[in-house]
């Protein structure tokens, strides 16, 4: 599921990228990258949250 | 070496866990004497006018300060009689204190409209015969022209704003207890930030003990170092501004501009070095990934992004050399960032549904294990009232307001007024009041609501855009009835106090204000803060005001479609490839912030920050640091406030009694 994510996240990214580059940043193009990136998004912290603490790690006192 | 994935909760929490030092509190006592009170009240009117003053100086009102200065003065009494200050008292001290200070602001907006009305910016888009008797009287009455509040035209704009005020109270304590029972009762929400602040009225509740602790000494040491800078920074060009028409500023007020340095290499790029260093003590607050990312966008922006791309591009295409930063600005606005930002503000409120969503169905798994939420039951004594009758209350509240907004702009549609009143309201503030509950912070906003609601409406007339909108977000407030609970103070204590203090408040703020406008027009030479940016902010005004009518105003023109995008996808794309290459969320947020920003504001922040995470935490350790941060900071504000006052109130005087001959 997390690779799913990261797999969705950077098509997204990607697409987003070829609708500035090549379709001359047109709208509709990018709010497509946008749904892609949103499902993404939504499916990382669904897996994230979701996945009962196995992924579970205590951040570092790094300031 | 691959990094480990943190979820954005867990990131979150911890940094919240790093301040909460203090545990809470479970036994409530009332915090409202009538020492607090007449204490409150005594600093609080005291500190008001130079707070207004400094406002207008220096663009912040040292308010900060005053709850200190109470909280300080109360303990020392406290210590020299022998007895002891509750934390309960202390934390009703700052909360009342804070009302008095500020309550001279509340009708800041009656001087700047006394401005607005008559600014060629106004005149020239033609406003200003336009803006309704109930904000201002007429650009050519008599009160304008006097500068004085207690004319018989204020009668109607003051009346009106204390009917507003009235009905405020009564929809925001009910609306906000109403959502912190449902969230911290029902379902248990942790209230992450809500630590901190209760930890600040406990700082100094110990120093009337027998024990004096560090606190103490981290306090003096932050208040020593606030004198410095106060007097340096406020007091020199105030105390100059009695002796002479041009005030000296040993720093120049509110920045130093290097826009018109930089065109040469980097058009379209701003970099104005904002002068006000204290501003290093949030950076020592803040956590520093976001103001190190936040710096690092914002020069990529200014140096990179703006010169390289956007103005090669012909993106933005009204700069021309010789502007400042307010000019360039205003221009990079119209031109790019107006549009980009509104697509940024609405991936803020995406990424905040999709990081809080998942948590609620987490929560509710761990509740059915826990077995501790989902009941409506009260802490004994803790002073709550029946829900029923704040949910009269608040409509009430809410039905007042709707039919005060009908009355000022009667063909305005009724139904989007209790579209928004009934629907969005409750949503609004509901989701605010999860995302402070699990997150500590705001992360759900619609950006350009009202003019997205008057093109729905078809409403053209300018008046309602000086009306209220009963668009309304309680979720915030919610944190405060948490931190009364984590101080153990009584709910109708604090409630008795708020409505104690207010009715003195209203009265006396108008006064105070009435007094500093006569003292000097305002914006003029004796007020540089204002004097450098209300004339921009006129402008803005205008622009903002005028965007929907004809359909082809600068504002409507701003606005693209395609720039929208990019600023909802790329900062999608933005957290999404954090997200992938497991960096923490909190960098989204500083990138976030920092793009098109202009870095000079910032430097200050980062130099806090640097010092901060490179010197303190190694001399004093992490937690050490992270404890004192607070203390320090109130401490750094009361030296601030005490100087700036000070100084403040000698020119006050000079002003009132000298009369100069030319």
């Amino acid at each position: 599921m997390e690779r799913l994510a990261s797999v969705i996240i950077v098509i997204g990214t990607i697409l987003w990228f070829i609708s500035i580059l090549f379709l001359e940043g047109s709208w509709q193009w990018q709010m497509f990258a946008a749904l892609i990136l949103t499902i993404g998004i939504f499916t990382a912290h669904f897996w994230e949250e979701l996945s009962e603490g196995k992924n579970k790690k205590t951040p570092k006192d790094d300031n | 070496m691959a990094r480990e994935r943190i979820s954005q909760a867990d990131e979150w929490q911890a940094w919240a866990q790093r301040y909460d030092i203090e545990g809470g509190v479970r036994t409530f006592e009332s915090g409202l004497t009538v020492k607090v009170f007449f204490g409150a009240l005594f600093v609080g009117l005291l500190m008001m006018p130079g707070s207004i003053y400094l406002s207008y100086v220096s663009g912040q009102s040292g308010a900060a300060a005053a709850p200190w200065v109470a909280v300080i003065l109360f303990t020392e009494l406290a210590r020299r009689s022998f007895t002891t200050a509750r934390r309960q008292e202390l934390y009703m001290l700052l909360s009342l204190t804070g009302a008095a200070v500020g309550s001279g602001m509340q009708y800041r907006s009656f001087i700047w409209y006394a401005y607005f009305v008559n600014t060629p910016q106004a005149i020239s888009y033609e406003i200003a015969d336009k803006i309704p008797a109930w904000v201002v009287p007429a650009g050519d009455s008599v009160a304008i022209a006097e500068r004085s509040l207690l004319h018989p035209d204020w009668l109607l704009p003051i009346g009106v704003y204390l009917i507003t005020k009235f009905l405020g109270t009564l929809r925001f304590i009910s609306g906000q207890y109403i959502l912190f029972r449902l969230t911290a009762d029902l379902e248990r929400l942790p209230y992450p930030m809500a630590p901190i602040t209760a930890q600040g009225a406990t700082a100094l509740a110990e120093t009337t003990g027998k024990q004096e602790t560090w606190r103490w000494q981290v306090f003096s040491i932050g208040s020593m170092a606030g004198l410095i800078w106060g007097f340096i920074y406020i007091g020199v060009p105030a105390l100059t501004g009695v002796m002479m028409s041009q005030p000296i500023q040993i720093l120049k007020i509110p920045w130093i501009d290097f826009t018109q340095s930089i065109e040469g290499f980097a058009p379209t790029g701003v970099f104005a070095l904002r002068t006000d260093f204290s501003q290093m003590l949030i950076g020592f607050v803040l956590p520093f990934p976001v103001v190190m990312s936040e710096f690092v966008t914002a020069m990529f922006s200014q140096f990179i992004l703006n010169p390289q791309i956007l103005y090669r591009y012909e993106i933005l295409h009204q700069w021309h050399p010789g502007l400042d930063v307010r000019a360039t600005g205003l221009f990079n606005g119209l031109d790019f960032y107006r549009s980009y930002d509104m697509g940024k503000n609405f991936s803020l409120g995406l990424v905040g549904m999709a990081a809080s969503i998942p948590m609620i169905f987490k929560l509710r798994s761990s509740q059915k294990k826990a077995g501790e939420r989902g009941s409506l039951a009260t802490p004994p004594n803790r002073g709550d009232f029946p829900l029923w009758l704040m949910g009269i209350l608040w409509l009430i509240g809410m039905g007042g307001f709707v039919w005060l907004i009908h009355w000022m702009v009667p063909n305005f549609p009724l139904s989007f007024l209790l579209g928004f009143a009934f629907l969005y309201t409750p949503i609004n503030s509901y989701i605010t009041a999860r995302t402070f509950g699990v997150l500590g912070r705001d992360l759900f906003e619609i950006p350009y609501l009202h003019e997205i609601t008057f093109i729905l409406s078809r409403y053209e007339e300018i008046d309602i855009w000086f009306a209220p909108l009963p668009d309304e977000d309680y979720g915030a407030g919610t944190q405060g009835w948490r931190v009364l609970e984590l101080t153990g103070t009584t709910f109708t204590s604090n409630l008795a106090a708020t409505l104690l203090i207010m009715p003195i408040l209203i009265i006396s703020g108008i006064l105070v204000q009435h007094f500093i406008w006569q003292i000097a027009p305002i914006p003029s030479a004796q007020y540089p803060f204002v004097q450098m940016m209300w004339p921009i902010n006129a402008t803005h005004e205008c622009l903002m005001k005028t965007s929907l009518r004809d359909g082809s105003s600068e504002m409507l023109q701003a606005l693209r479609g395609d720039y929208v995008a990019a600023g909802f996808t790329s900062s999608l794309a933005i957290y999404g490839l954090l997200w992938v290459f497991k960096y923490p969320s909190m960098w989204f947020y500083g990138i976030i912030g920092g793009i098109g920003a202009d870095p000079g504001s910032m430097v200050a922040r980062l130099l806090g920050a640097v010092i901060g995470r490179f010197y303190m935490i190694k001399r004093f350790g992490l937690k050490r640091w992270f404890m004192f941060n607070p203390v320090l900071a109130a401490g750094f504000a009361c030296g601030v406030g005490l100087i700036g006052m000070g100084t403040v109130a000698i020119a006050l005087v000079s002003k009132a009694v000298i009369v100069k001959p030319f």
